[in-house]
């Protein structure tokens, strides 16, 4: 049976999984790979379809000669993720050039296995998942039909087979997975192969650069307030603040990052919320404004109110936090960080300067100066655009003097150098602004294209204070987003969405389903089998509890499972007639005789006369209901029920004595 | 190892033996009596499913963790698949089973299967000899086994095995019967002599001779009497199958002596003998055979056969007993 020569239906069949099973990982693989995978099985199979065997040994020494050293060029190491996938999707391919014997099938099946579980580590869509449990569902049944001796079952038949054994183990990988105890670090260190590249903001910001993120759909948070949300013009979700300006980028400065923030006074209410990151690559963290608690215990503030993590994020994570909106520092600036915030370079956008120390002449008061500027902006005929002109090396002065077409970033950075010029300390915010309400799950969807560049300055007797730019400019933005305040002709991904509203509903509630996933599926972890340790009302949930109520539960979906499988062993239970004779058969066995798995029901009860004469009428009667009941046409002579009852009252035992 | 293998499979058969004792056949075979383990595919599927659960586990991702558990209870099921097969399923076998040394025993196995369990790929295995076959839902299937068997002897058979290997054949279930099966053996026919009459007259005329006109009498049924000599009215008026038989008077029942073989080796007297059984059987002649010990009164049909051939197999020798498969 094992030595069994693999035939060409079987080698297709197990090629076609395979196939599927690698299609998960399509993208992350070398595109060379594939190819080579995709070619090793078409010689094969049109090998086989000739009636010959596999090429012999040295062309697939020579194939994985070239492979393995090409692979290890490009990853430099076989044990990260994707380097690993890489190497066993090449070994599935030699495989299948070499395979001959039932054993190859098996190998290879248990390749797929593994295949599908790697592409579980990389992508977390239920889609994905979905998929790859349908893969395994198909290559079971190829196994099924490759293993059975003799005429292999139909298509149909091993797929509902395959189809029950797992509905069959679905139970009990529910309970496992539910209750197996999850570790809150890993095992060991996995190797960062990470190859997906940064996304979102990043911490310097040239004229445009928001422009691209604007037009991206992709999710960048979502967040759900424990009560009422903050107004649309207080939610502003601090990201990396930029103070560095060479006249046309501005940049984080490295100095004065670290040291404690300095202390605030709240003026309005404290916000409680859940951040719900997707990974970024990038160290910070999003929270509203200005945050004072957070439940990450190794990220820290940096003096400018920004949260950082040690490490870049790479996967998704909940940041429970409290913020204010609202607040006056209660300390003047430092005079190191004074100087860092007024500096720009003296030789760039002279005009910008000019323009700058007449506003300071004619408004003495900070504040004053500050509606000045947000009223030329007003004003003068200053456009809020996707499509803003490119900006050359002086870029605050082409912008406020020459195009006068901009986008957050253009009105920030101007704002910004403006004032800096005028002698007031002044930065570049970035992060994002509003959001979408998902009335269905009730929480905040922030995606790319509500990234929004702000400003503050710093007031005297106030501190840092938060003045937007863009909302002089273009209030919409701020109010309702980003797809009202653009003109109907600039491009936009969310714009046609928007405007059908059915489909912007059924996204928002595909975001709560998504948003579900990753709540309950993904992200669940021992808190939550604390919780649900909780929700069984067993006291004080610790890890050795859990063990036992896995262990419980585990026997009880055993014992299910058990009476599941064996239930067909027991006859139809229409067959009352055929139940019953089984029943009278046993009492006989019981009493010695035995019915032969030939012997018909007259000539066993025949056989019983012979040797139990004492029975010979009571079991030649039985048997003779039996195969009236059986056999013959409805006569009415005998009714099922007293047969049974006949069986019932039969004691060959006691006959005996 | 496929010795450790074979010594363990030994033990475990004494065990077995130990444990049930005979039984009485047919059986159903009960789950308590099945033994599962897993094929060396289920120990590589094993070693997979470690690390399946290890990369889930370290790289705390909930639906690696959960495809690694889906697909460890699948192989759980299919455990229990696999051990079903054999439960409850009913064997018989055929008790008595004749052969030649030197030639080929067939072993036939009926199974039933009462249940709505598609049973697949059930093997069977008796002494050297093993067979395949698969038994539907509420169906029988006979399984032949056909193993060689080399001396001569009456050759007892106590124990014989019924495995597994489906669903997937990621484990393989199996179970003994001891269920007793005795071989008569018979010795290979061969030999040179021509049969004792063949000098005095020619034989090959008396079954042409044995003719219509000269009944004698019913004798019972049996396998292999020409159907015209058949008693149709008989078993039509709802009596027992019978024969009618005649008296050929032209028919000398012929006597097949182990003395007429003098000086000859034991195992070769027998062997001539065999074949003048089979070749006097062929010419349909009454015979009769004279063995030290034994005596058979001249006859004929199958049944007379095989007494005949019984009885040089058991001649001597004690009775060996196998353990099975």
């Amino acid at each position: 049976m094992i030595t069994d020569r693999v035939s060409y239906e079987q080698l297709l069949g197990i090629s076609g999984c395979l196939a599927l099973a690698l299609l998960a990982h399509v993208t992350t693989l070398p595109l060379w790979v594939p190819v080579m995978i995709v070619a090793c099985g078409l010689i094969r199979l049109s090998l086989a379809r000739r009636g010959r065997s596999a090429p012999p040994r040295g062309v697939l020494i020579a194939v994985a000669a070239l492979a393995v050293p090409l692979l290890f060029l490009r990853f430099h190491t076989f044990n990260g993720l994707v380097a690993g996938t890489a190497l066993l999707s090449v070994t599935a391919g030699l495989k299948l050039l070499e395979t001959k014997t039932q054993r190859d099938i098996y190998i290879i099946t248990l390749i797929i296995y593994f295949v599908s579980l790697a592409a579980l580590l990389e992508g977390d869509s239920f889609w994905l998942l979905a998929y790859l449990i349908g893969v395994c569902w198909l290559t079971t049944a190829t196994l099924l039909r490759a293993t059975s001796s003799g005429p292999a079952p139909g298509w149909r038949r091993s797929l509902r087979y395959g189809g029950r054994v797992l509905a069959q183990a679905l139970p009990l990988a529910l309970v496992f997975w539910l209750l197996f105890p999850r570790f809150a670090a890993p095992l060991w260190q996995i190797p960062n192969d990470s190859k997906t590249d940064a996304s979102g903001l990043s911490d310097t910001m040239s004229p445009g650069d928001i422009t691209q993120l604007a037009l991206s759909d992709e999710v960048a948070f979502r967040v759900r307030f424990d009560s009422a949300a903050p107004p649309s013009q207080e939610r502003y979700w601090r990201g990396p603040v930029l103070d560095n300006f060479d006249g046309h980028t501005w940049t984080r400065s490295t100095s004065g990052l670290g040291g404690a923030p300095p202390p605030l006074q709240p003026q309005g209410p404290a916000y409680n919320y859940t951040v719900m990151m997707e990974p970024h690559q990038h160290r910070w963290l999003f929270m509203l404004d200005w945050p004072s608690t957070w439940n990450q215990p190794h990220a820290e503030l940096s003096g400018d109110y920004t949260l950082m993590q040690p490490e870049p994020l790479s996967r998704a994570v909940d940041v429970v936090g409290t913020s204010y909106t609202r607040v006056e520092y209660s300390e003047p600036l430092k005079p190191r960080t004074r100087t860092r915030d007024l500096g720009q370079p003296r030789n760039r956008n002279p005009r910008t300067q000019q323009l700058a120390r007449e506003m300071r002449s004619a408004h003495a008061d900070d504040m004053e100066l500050v509606r000045a500027v947000l009223d030329m902006f007003r004003q003068q005929p200053f456009y809020y655009t996707l499509t803003p002109p490119k900006l050359s090396d002086d870029s605050v002065d082409e912008f406020l003097f020459g195009t006068k077409r901009g986008f957050c970033g253009h009105y920030a950075s101007a704002f910004a150098a403006l004032m800096r010029a005028a002698g007031i300390p002044a930065r570049v915010v970035t992060g994002y602004q509003g959001g979408t309400l998902n009335p269905y799950g009730d929480y905040w969807i922030l995606r790319q294209s509500d990234a929004h560049a702000w400003t503050e300055v710093w007031i005297d007797g106030r501190g840092w204070t938060r003045i937007d730019p863009t909302a002089a400019i273009a209030p919409e933005r701020v109010e309702r987003g980003l797809a009202d305040a653009v003109n109907a002709d600039d491009p936009l991904a969310s714009r046609w969405q928007r405007n059908t509203p059915w489909f912007a509903g059924a996204r928002l509630q595909l975001d709560l389903l998504r948003e579900i996933w990753r709540e309950r599926i993904l992200d669940f972890d021992q808190d939550s089998q604390r919780k649900l340790l909780e929700m069984l009302k067993i006291p004080e949930p610790d890890g050795q509890k859990l063990v036992m109520v896995l262990a419980a539960a585990m026997a009880l979906v055993l014992v299910w499972l058990t009476w599941q499988v064996h239930r067909e062993l027991a006859l139809p239970s229409k067959d009352v007639a055929g139940r019953t004779y089984a029943r009278l058969c046993a009492k006989l066995a019981a009493a010695g005789i035995a019915r032969k798995v030939h012997e018909g029901a007259e000539a066993y009860a025949m056989r019983v006369g012979q040797q139990r004469p004492d029975l010979a009428d009571t079991v030649t009667a039985l048997c003779r209901h039996y195969s009236s009941l059986r056999y013959a046409a409805p006569s009415g002579r005998i009714t099922l029920g007293q047969f049974q009852a006949g069986v019932r009252a039969f004691r060959p035992k006691h006959h005996a004595k | 190892m496929n010795t450790v293998r074979q010594a363990a499979a030994n033990r475990l058969r004494a065990w077995v033996m130990r444990r049930h004792g005979r039984d009485s056949l047919p059986i159903s075979i009960h789950r308590r009596r099945i033994y599962i383990l897993p094929t060396r595919f289920g120990v590589m599927l094993a070693a997979i499913l470690a690390a399946m659960l290890i990369a889930g586990l370290n790289y705390n991702s909930n639906l690696a963790l959960g495809f690694a558990f889906l697909m460890a209870s699948m192989a759980l099921v299919i455990m229990h698949h696999c051990n079903r097969n054999l439960q409850r399923l009913s064997v018989d076998v055929t008790t008595e089973v004749d052969a030649f040394a030197g030639r080929e025993a067939i072993f036939e196995f009926a199974l039933r299967n009462g249940s709505n369990v598609d049973r697949r790929d059930i093997e069977v295995r008796c002494l050297a000899g093993a067979g395949m076959g698969s038994v539907p839902p509420q169906e029988s299937a006979t399984i032949e086994v056909i193993a060689p068997v080399a001396q001569r002897g009456v050759t007892r058979v106590s124990q014989f095995e019924l495995r597994t290997r489906y669903p997937f054949g990621w484990f393989y279930s199996w179970t003994y019967v001891q269920g007793l099966i005795t071989i008569y053996v018979a010795p290979a026919p061969a030999g040179t002599k021509t049969l004792p009459s063949a000098g005095a007259k020619g034989t090959g005329t008396h079954s042409e001779a044995r003719g219509d006109e000269d009944f004698s009498g019913l004798r019972a049924y049996e396998p292999g009497v020409p159907l015209k000599h058949m008693a149709w009215k008989v078993l039509a008026r709802g009596g027992e199958a019978a024969v009618r038989s005649y008296s050929s008077l032209a028919a000398q029942p012929e006597w097949l002596e182990w003395s007429s073989l003098d000086g000859m080796d034991l195992e070769a007297r027998l062997s001539q003998l065999c074949l003048w059984v089979l070749e006097s059987d062929g010419a349909q002649r009454p015979y009769g055979l004279r063995i030290p010990g034994r005596e058979i009164a001249p006859s004929g049909g199958a049944a007379h056969r095989f007494a005949c051939l019984r009885a040089l197999a058991a001649f001597g020798a004690g009775e060996s007993e196998e353990a099975g498969s």
